[in-house]
């Protein structure tokens, strides 16, 4: 056998710790932003569909744009107290 | 992949920064779930009120001061 594997020996690939992490990192980033969007239709749901029509209302839509926004600023503001006071 | 790459210290250590900013993360989506309940009561304005950001930072160092007390006690 030679050193060369060919495309149909079905020998995989050698990964590197660089691929390896690139690829970790990639799934986290998508798992926080999938858990991230649940969150957050969780909460607007709750705060801004209170009693639901046949249809999404302008103040609906316009309480729904401001509490993605207060979210985010939310998550923000949590991170900044966790991490500018250490006991 | 050649098995013996998943033992490399480098990968290892790698990994181990990994778990621990995944774990910091959890806990910031945890307790802005849970401070946010506590603290936006009313209706998301398009700022937040100075008492609404004041109790989201307070909600958050309490947690950590609550932290403590657990483990203090634990530990006894």
């Amino acid at each position: 056998m030679d050193s060369f594997s060919s495309p149909s020996s079905g020998s995989p690939p050698k990964l590197s710790t660089d691929d390896i992490m690139t690829q970790l990192r990639t799934q986290l980033e998508q798992a926080y932003a999938e858990e991230f969007l649940e969150t957050v239709r969780g909460k607007c749901f709750d705060k801004c569909i209170t009693k639901p029509g046949s249809s999404l209302s302008g103040s609906e839509s316009s309480c729904i744009s401001r509490c993605i926004d207060r979210y985010m600023e939310a998550t923000g503001i949590i991170g900044k107290a966790l991490f500018n006071q250490r006991h | 992949m050649d098995p013996s790459a998943l033992n490399s210290p480098e990968l290892q250590n790698l990994l181990a920064q990994e778990k621990e900013k995944a774990m910091i993360s959890e806990m910031i989506s945890k307790l802005t779930s849970s401070c946010w309940d506590k603290c936006i009561t009313g209706s998301p304005g398009s700022k937040f009120s100075s008492s609404e950001a004041n109790c989201l930072t307070n909600c958050a160092q309490r947690y950590m001061d609550m932290s403590l007390v657990i483990m203090k006690r634990l530990h006894q």
